[in-house]
This record gives C-alpha cells, sequence and structure tokens, in this order.
C-alpha cells in the first residue's frame, strides 16, 4: 500500500468514522425525543376528546328534551299520529325540526318501534327499527355512535335518545349529530394529529405503529341492522411519523453531505501533504539511486528543518563517510598496487640482472684467466648483456608510464580524438571509423592523459582484432544531463574476441594480460587516468562479438 | 338537450301514442270535437269580474329565442297565447279549431285543413297556406315536403302515419320571423310588446284587437321561492306545484285552488332487468314520499302510458353490456329535482334494490350521460304523460330502454292559483291554459 493510501485511509478513519457516529447518535436521540413528545400530545388529544364528546353528548340531550317538549304541545303531529290521516306534517316534523334544532339525525319511532318521522332519511317511514332505541338507553353515559341508514348513504352520528308521551302512546326520539370528516377535523386544529373512528370489524383502519404514534378511546356503538347488543367502537388519535421520518432523512441527508464534503476535503488535504511529504523522498531517492562508488558526489544538501531535511542531511553525512571511505579503499589499493609494483620492480630488476651478474662473473673468471679468455667470454657474452639492458630499458620505460602526470584543464574531446587517430598512423587491417557529436561541451581533463587513454583503448581495440578483420568504432556523444552541464562520453567499440567473465574481472588489474609481449599495465592505467579526470568507465562485452569500453567524463561550461 | 327538458316540451306540442302504433294505409278518423257550450275543459271560479289587464306570475324564465317551442312551463303558458298550430285538442283530446277553421278528409288518404278566412299574423299580413308550410319546414321538413298547397286558404298532408292529433303540437305552431329580431310574428290572440326596460322579468302581452273578455297579459317571473310574494303583490294566475305556495294560498280568500291534468309521471327504469323492480309495492305509501300534488300511477282512458309499449316504434334493441353486477348499486336521479329524490329516497327506504344501496343526486349533465350509458342500476324521472307522438318522442329515451323495464309510480300535477272573478280558462290537452274567450 502506497503512502499516499496510507495517509487516505488514515484521515478516514480519523474523520469520517467519529463523525458518522457521531451522526448516528443525534439521529436516535431526535427519533426518540419526537417520538415522546408526539405521544403525549396524543395522549393529552385524547383527554380533549373525550370531554369534548361528554360535552356534546350533553347538547344533544338538552336539543333532544327541547324537541321533546315542543312535540308534547304539538297538536297537529299528536292529532295525526294518534287519530291518523294525512301525515305529511309527520312525514315532514323531523326534517323540519332537526335542522332547526342543529341536530344531523332525528328519528321519531313509536311505541312499536316504527319510524313515523326521520329527519336524516325522510322517506323511510314505517320501518321499523326498536333494537335502536333499546340499545341507545343502555350505553354508558346514554350516548353511543350510530350508523344510521341515509337515503345517499350511511350516516355515522354520535346520538341519544329520549322519550315523549302523546296521549296513550309512547314515541322515542333519536337524535344525534353527524361524526364525519369535518366534525373529526372539527377535533384536533394540529393537522399533524389525526383522528378516525374505528367501528367493529373495520380492519383497514387499523393503525400502523411504524409510520404512526397512535392512541384511542373506546366509545360503544350500534351498528343498526339486527345488530340486537352494544359494541365497541374507538376514536383513534395518530400522530404520523411522517414528519419524523422527513426530518430525518434531512439530517441524514446532511450528515451524508457533511461525510461527502470532508471526504472530498480529506482526499485533497491528504493529496497535498502526501505530495508535500513524498517528493522530497522522491528526490532523495533518486539521488540515493545515483550513488555509486565511483559516483559518490552526489550532493544531499538541504535547509529544511524537518525530518526530511535531517534524513537528506543523514545521507549527505553517509555520502561524504562513503567518498572518505572510497577514498582510503583507493589509497590501500594504490599502496597494495605499489607494494606489488615494488616486488615486480624488485623481481623484474633481479631477473635483468642475474644474467648481467652471471656475465660479470664469467667476465671475471675469464679476466683470470687472461686478455684472451676474457675477449671471448665478452664476445660470447655480449648479446646477453645487451639483452639484458634491452630489458631493463623496457622495463623502466613501462614502469615510468604507471604514474601520469594530470594537468587538469578545459579541452576538446573531439579534437582530442582525431589528433590521436592521427598519430596512429597505418592500423593494418584494422578499419577505425570515427563517429563524433558535435557541439559537445568540453571536459575538464589533461591532455595528454586524456590521449594516453584514447592509445590504450584504441590500442586494445586494434590489437584484438589480431587474428580477423574487423573494425574500430571510436565516436562520442552527451551524457545523460544531471543537475548541471551533461557528461561527455567517449565509446571504443571493437568487433575483436571480446572477453569472458573471468577475463572482464581481472582486465583492470595490474600486470594482468592476454597478449604476448603486453605488460598488463594498459587498461590499469586508463582506470586510474579516467579517476582523476573525476569520470566514469564502464565495459560492455561479449566473447567472440567484441568490446565496448565507454568513457565519462564530467562535462563543463564552455 | 337534455332529456327531461325534451320530454316536458314534447308535453307542450304532443300528442296519442296509439297513432303512431298505426301506422295502417287508412288514416284515422279524429276524435269527436266537443259539443258547443261543452264546459268539460274550462277553469270556472265564480262570476266573472271584468278587468284590462291580468297580470300572471310565472316562476321559469321566458325568452323570445325560444319561441314558439317552450322549454319550461311558464314558456309553454306564454307561448300559448301568442302562437297557434292548425288545431288544438281540448283536455279530452278532442280537436278545437285553431288557425285551421275545418278540415276533412281529402283524396288519396290525406287530410285537407282549411284555415280561417281572417287569419292574419300579428302584422297584418294574411297567412297563407305557403305561410304554413313555410314555418314547418325548418321544424318539419319531411312534413312540410309531403303537404300539397291546393289554393291560398287550404292544403293537404298524408294522413298515413302521422297522428291527426300532431297537427295540434306546437312544433307546427305557424310564424315568421320578426323584422330585427325579436319575438317571433305569430297568429294567436295576443302579441307580445317589447320589454320594458325598467322591468326586466316584467312582459306585457297584448291583444290583437280589442275583444270583450280578452285583458292585457302582464307576466311576471318570480323565482319559485317567491311564488308567495307574487300572490302577495296582486297576482292573478299562478300555476305552481309547490305545496307550500298551494297550503298558502288555500288560506287567501281571493284566490281558488284550481288542479290542472295528472301532465307527468315519475318512473323508474331499471337497465338489464325484466322483471318490474317496483312491481310489489304500495303505491300508495310511495305517494306520500313527494311533497307535491301526486297520486301513484294509473292511467286513466284508453290504452296506457305511451312508454310501456313501444314495441311498434321500431326501436334499435339495447344491448346490456354491463349485467346486473357490473352496475352501481344506487337509483340515480337528477338532483335538481326535488320530487324525483323523494321518490329515489323512498325506494332506498322501502329497499328496493335490497340493503345497502343508495340514492344518488347528479349534475343535470352528468344524470343525462349516465342515463345514456345505463351504468347504475335504477334511475328516477319525470316523463310527460301525454305526448302527441310516442315514437317521436320514445327515441329520447335511453337507448338500453328496449332492453329495461320503464314503470311508472307516480303521476303529479300542478296548480293553477286563480284570483276568483277572472275570466273562464280553456286547459288543452298538454296542459296549456288559454286566457280569454276561444
Amino acid at each position: 500500500m502506497t503512502f499516499r493510501a496510507r495517509l487516505l485511509l488514515g484521515f478516514g478513519a480519523v474523520v469520517l468514522v467519529p463523525l458518522t457516529v457521531f451522526g448516528l447518535r443525534i439521529r436516535a436521540e431526535m427519533a426518540n425525543r419526537l417520538a415522546a413528545e408526539y405521544q403525549r400530545r396524543v395522549a393529552a388529544l385524547v383527554a380533549v376528546i373525550r370531554a369534548d364528546l361528554d360535552q356534546r353528548s350533553g347538547d344533544i340531550a338538552s336539543r333532544l328534551a327541547a324537541l321533546r317538549e315542543a312535540l308534547a304541545r304539538d297538536n297537529r303531529f299528536r292529532g295525526q299520529v294518534v287519530q291518523g290521516g294525512d301525515r305529511t306534517y309527520v312525514l315532514d316534523y323531523a326534517g323540519d325540526a332537526m335542522r332547526l334544532s342543529g341536530l344531523s339525525l332525528l328519528q321519531i319511532q313509536d311505541d312499536a318501534g316504527r319510524i313515523v318521522s326521520s329527519g336524516h332519511f325522510r322517506n323511510e317511514y314505517d320501518r321499523t327499527d326498536p333494537a335502536l332505541p333499546r340499545l341507545l338507553a343502555t350505553a354508558p353515559a346514554g350516548t353511543a355512535l350510530l350508523r344510521a341508514r341515509g337515503a345517499e348513504g350511511p350516516l355515522l352520528a354520535l346520538a341519544r335518545v329520549d322519550s315523549v308521551r302523546l296521549g296513550s302512546r309512547a314515541f322515542t326520539l333519536v337524535g344525534g349529530i353527524a361524526v364525519d370528516s369535518s366534525f373529526l377535523a372539527h377535533l384536533t386544529p394540529d393537522p399533524e394529529l389525526k383522528v378516525a373512528v374505528v367501528l367493529p370489524g373495520d380492519s383497514s383502519a387499523a393503525a400502523d405503529p411504524t409510520t404512526q404514534v397512535v392512541d384511542s378511546l373506546t366509545v360503544p356503538f350500534v351498528a343498526g341492522g339486527d345488530s340486537a347488543e352494544l359494541q365497541p367502537a374507538r376514536i383513534m388519535v395518530s400522530h404520523s411519523l411522517a414528519s419524523l421520518a422527513a426530518l430525518r432523512r434531512g439530517v441524514a441527508f446532511s450528515f451524508l453531505v457533511a461525510v461527502l464534503a470532508t471526504a472530498a476535503i480529506a482526499l485533497v488535504l491528504a493529496s497535498w501533504l502526501s505530495t508535500r511529504i513524498s517528493r522530497p523522498l522522491t528526490a532523495l531517492a533518486a539521488k540515493t539511486a545515483d550513488v555509486d562508488m565511483d559516483r559518490l558526489d552526489v550532493a544531499f544538501e538541504s535547509d529544511r528543518a524537518d525530518e526530511i531535511g535531517a534524513l537528506s542531511r543523514l545521507l549527505g553525512a553517509m555520502t561524504e563517510r562513503l567518498r572518505a571511505g572510497a577514498a582510503r579503499l583507493r589509497e590501500a589499493e594504490r599502496r597494495l598496487a605499489m607494494g606489488d609494483l615494488a616486488r615486480q620492480v624488485n623481481h623484474d630488476v633481479k631477473n635483468g640482472l642475474i644474467p648481467i651478474r652471471n656475465v660479470f662473473r664469467h667476465f671475471v673468471q675469464a679476466a683470470r684467466e687472461g686478455p684472451e679468455p676474457l675477449a671471448d667470454a665478452f664476445r660470447d657474452r655480449q648479446a646477453t648483456v645487451e639483452s639484458s639492458i634491452t630489458y631493463l630499458e623496457n622495463l623502466a620505460s613501462n614502469y615510468a608510464r604507471l604514474y601520469p602526470h594530470p594537468a587538469g584543464e578545459a579541452c576538446d574531446v573531439n579534437a582530442v580524438v582525431r589528433e590521436t587517430i592521427g598519430r596512429m598512423g597505418d592500423t593494418g587491417r584494422a578499419e577505425i571509423r570515427l563517429e563524433l557529436m558535435e557541439g559537445l561541451p568540453p571536459v575538464r581533463a589533461d591532455v595528454l592523459a586524456l590521449r594516453r587513454i584514447l592509445e590504450n583503448l584504441i590500442g586494445n581495440a586494434i590489437d584484438s582484432l589480431v587474428d580477423r578483420p574487423g573494425s574500430v568504432r571510436v565516436s562520442t556523444d552527451r551524457g545523460a544531463p544531471g543537475n548541471g552541464t551533461p557528461p561527455v562520453r567517449v565509446i571504443v567499440a571493437d568487433t575483436g574476441r571480446g572477453m569472458t567473465q573471468d577475463e572482464l574481472n581481472r582486465a583492470f588489474d595490474d600486470f594482468y594480460t592476454t597478449k604476448p609481449g603486453g605488460t598488463g599495465l594498459g587498461l590499469s592505467i586508463v582506470r586510474r587516468l579516467v579517476l582523476d579526470a573525476s569520470g566514469s568507465l564502464r565495459v560492455e562485452t561479449q566473447p567472440g562479438a567484441g568490446s565496448t569500453f565507454i568513457v565519462e567524463l564530467p562535462g563543463v561550461k564552455a | 338537450m337534455t332529456l327531461l327538458s325534451l320530454h316536458r316540451r314534447i308535453a307542450i306540442l304532443g300528442l296519442l301514442a296509439a297513432a303512431c302504433r298505426g301506422g295502417g294505409p287508412h288514416v284515422e278518423v279524429p276524435p269527436p270535437t266537443p259539443a258547443p257550450g261543452d264546459t268539460t275543459c274550462m277553469l270556472a271560479n265564480g262570476r266573472t269580474v271584468a278587468r284590462d289587464t291580468v297580470s300572471v306570475a310565472v316562476s321559469d324564465p321566458v325568452a323570445a329565442a325560444h319561441a314558439p317551442l317552450p322549454r319550461n312551463e311558464a314558456e309553454r303558458l306564454v307561448f300559448g297565447q301568442l302562437y297557434e298550430s292548425l288545431i288544438r285538442l281540448d283536455c279530452q283530446g278532442r280537436p278545437l279549431p285553431g288557425l285551421a277553421k275545418s278540415w276533412d278528409q281529402a283524396s288519396g288518404d290525406r287530410w285537407a285543413f282549411t284555415l280561417r278566412d281572417n287569419a292574419r299574423f300579428w302584422d297584418g299580413a294574411p297567412v297563407t297556406a305557403r305561410d304554413v308550410l313555410a314555418s314547418w319546414r325548418g321544424r318539419d321538413p319531411a312534413l312540410a315536403q309531403s303537404a300539397l298547397i291546393v289554393d291560398d286558404h287550404t292544403l293537404t298532408v298524408p294522413g298515413a302515419g302521422v297522428p291527426f292529433q300532431r297537427f295540434a303540437d306546437q312544433v307546427l305552431a305557424v310564424t315568421k320571423g320578426a323584422p330585427g329580431g325579436g319575438w317571433p310574428i305569430g297568429t294567436g290572440g295576443y302579441w307580445m310588446t317589447h320589454s320594458n326596460p325598467a322591468s326586466p322579468d316584467e312582459l306585457v302581452a297584448q291583444p290583437i284587437r280589442p275583444t270583450p273578455g280578452r285583458p292585457a297579459l302582464k307576466i311576471v317571473m318570480a323565482a319559485p321561492t317567491a311564488s308567495r310574494d307574487a300572490l302577495d303583490a296582486g297576482a292573478d294566475l299562478l300555476v305552481t306545484d309547490d305545496p307550500a305556495t298551494l297550503e298558502y294560498a288555500r288560506t287567501l280568500s281571493g284566490y281558488a285552488d284550481l288542479p290542472l291534468e295528472w301532465g307527468r309521471a315519475y318512473v323508474l327504469l331499471a337497465p338489464g332487468r325484466d322483471k318490474a323492480l317496483a312491481g310489489d309495492l304500495r303505491l300508495e305509501t310511495l305517494r306520500e314520499a313527494v311533497r307535491q300534488d301526486a297520486r301513484p300511477a294509473e292511467w286513466t282512458g284508453s290504452g296506457r302510458y305511451w312508454f310501456t309499449d313501444l314495441s311498434n316504434c321500431n326501436l334499435p334493441a339495447g344491448r346490456d353490456t354491463l349485467g346486473a353486477t357490473g352496475r352501481r348499486r344506487r337509483i340515480a336521479y337528477d338532483q335538481s329535482d326535488r320530487s324525483a329524490a323523494d321518490v329515489a329516497a323512498r325506494l332506498v327506504g322501502l329497499g328496493v334494490l335490497g340493503p345497502g344501496a343508495v340514492a344518488a343526486g347528479v349534475s343535470g349533465a352528468a344524470f343525462a350521460s349516465s342515463l345514456r350509458a345505463g351504468g347504475d342500476a335504477a334511475y328516477v324521472l319525470e316523463l310527460p304523460r301525454r305526448v302527441y307522438d310516442a315514437c317521436r318522442a320514445a327515441v329520447e329515451l335511453p337507448p338500453w330502454a328496449a332492453a329495461g323495464t320503464v314503470e311508472p309510480l307516480l303521476d303529479v300535477r300542478a296548480h293553477a292559483i286563480v284570483r276568483r272573478g277572472l275570466p273562464r280558462m280553456a286547459l288543452d290537452w298538454d296542459g296549456t291554459l288559454h286566457i280569454g274567450p276561444p
């Protein structure tokens, strides 16, 4: 997992989780408190409705009492119901009385239960319904809900019963007020509170407690028809939880928006922060990747005061220590090489002197024998002496080339390459091809040392073509740019015999050679001269396919 | 136009279903003409007192644009004074001279009508046979095309297929257009003067010529709820079926309550049934359901209610696609008809459709639409008891009527509240009152 992803997850855990928990907790607390408040309001309204029903029942009773008194005084009504004849007045009586008294239901029955006048349903006269007044009379508090017949449909009413005696006959008055939608709406001024009547067997009006807060009161109910007893009906008060649900949805939406906004901000912040942190780390990683035993000049300077700056400085110190160690290592190698060289010189000089000493011993012995033997010995051993001297001279010449004296100055690599090739004269069967890039920056190096580098590399390349025709390509180009001027590369590639891995491993050792008559110092010198010029040397070789020596020298501004 | 209003219009115009059912090749002999001095159809209220103007109170609006075809009871009363057909029918259905002074059977199974010699339009122009055909041409083109002009005062019409009584129909009244519009020019005993802008609810009809016993008519339009106020204001004549007004008028010593003919009937239409819904009911108990003057449906005289036998009218056979279970269990009625509401409520109270059925008042246009569709279990509506041509009237019944039942329930009638001493009035077969001498 990347550092950036970890940082993002960290932000999520730290910011989003507490925010979500907070939101859920707020929602739950709010729901609980509002539901409790709704419950209190519903219970209060139930109590109010109970008192209101009692009051309305009293109103109905007083209106029926007034009608009873008026009916007792009405001779026309008395005459028609007692003595018979045209009963138009009787049939219309209940309707007129009902409207005058403000009732919604009025029915007058005779002692046989026959309807003699009906206000809410004028033309149901002569129907018998004796159970109705009887059931109403047995209702607690004398009031019950009644489902009465109407011409245009049933009528639900809150009803009472009263009675009056006309002559020898008793008449009952059933009166009531309509329990319709306006009645129910009048019971509560709060539109969020709903009042409904649930009659026995009315399953469609069952309240869903998950969407409503419900309470109810029971009222006796007369179903009408053949019903023989009172049944319980309920006036149900409910408070919809829709507003609570809407509020919860609103809160959830707000929290969701907050979470999304926070997540977006966290993402941007984490991205910015991780970029701020990872960019210097990436730069440090790139610099660290450049560090090599041959490339310890990478700068890790930083003026940052944070951990990145400390890390950078630590890496710089480490590189400095590596640079010192490399110098010490080179010194140790040099000393080791000097020791080897001294031993080699000692050995080589001894090898050159031993024949001379033997010749001199021979001369001393011959001189003891006389001039003639000395002259004979001189003639015999002259070639030996000369050969030894030649050997020593060559030896001296080779040793003299082990340590150049570089003089650092800006020089044109292409010019040095051309001059070196020109000095080499005839190269036999070897074809030398030049591919020089123009516009290269100058390099800071000793011209003589650069020439010796080229002489050795080109000479080795030609020598590698000893037993077959081939070519040597000498090219220059621009190396990968660093912080400053790009380095200049000199490439000497041949199509010669190439090197095995073992040969390659020892190629730069002093006095290691695969050529007859070679000193084994050429590549050792080249390597040292390149390092002295602050450059690098790289070899790519394959047995039978040739070798490529790549010298990279730091460029300087022209 | 609603069915109800159309039937009222037809009631003003119509006569005799028997003639429709006949349709034979030979013309029928017209009913006997009443003998001179027959007062069977005269409304008498005591000794006549001469007066120049008679104030007539009507409870419906009267519009010149409707003339001469009335659309309500008020227009029937007013137009009956202004316009004439060839003949009139008295309350017994006997023909009386109208615009035609005589009629006879002509050759080729035709009737020949002779216009009275002094027949003139209000503007003084003589009325000719061409004027008669010109009037018919716009209202019954087929009849106009079949009529033949013999001379200026004589025309013949085919007798087969046309009930003789139909020539009393106000549809065939003779009129001509008035220059500049307004009231069409008729041939009756009265002509309508222009309305008084100061009293837009008042019209004045003047006699064509001064005639003893023919006073001017002042027609006052009063709302139905103000009928008693009209009596208090001195109206001489009021035709009403409002029980409160009738009860009030009976308390006024200066007025006589003269019941008119049983002119309309309330019927129960039930689509998709072959058995009468109210067949087992005692119609007497139904009578008490309505507040107007009513009696159990009873057809007196020959024949029966025109709407109970339309088999000879070649009506399209209705097809019942709903069935009994596909209809609303309710008895529908026009909510503007109070008596229809009472009848429907009583039928519900008696359980005609069984428990749970209701009565439903529907607005006029919706009621007409529902009646045509037959989507309710039953309908209560008012129909004229008498029509001039039953088959023409039957066209206005719902298309399913032939596949359902039509049951007469109640006959109802209006009353004329007449100031005592007013000239005698003649009552026509369709209930139209004629004021003044014939």
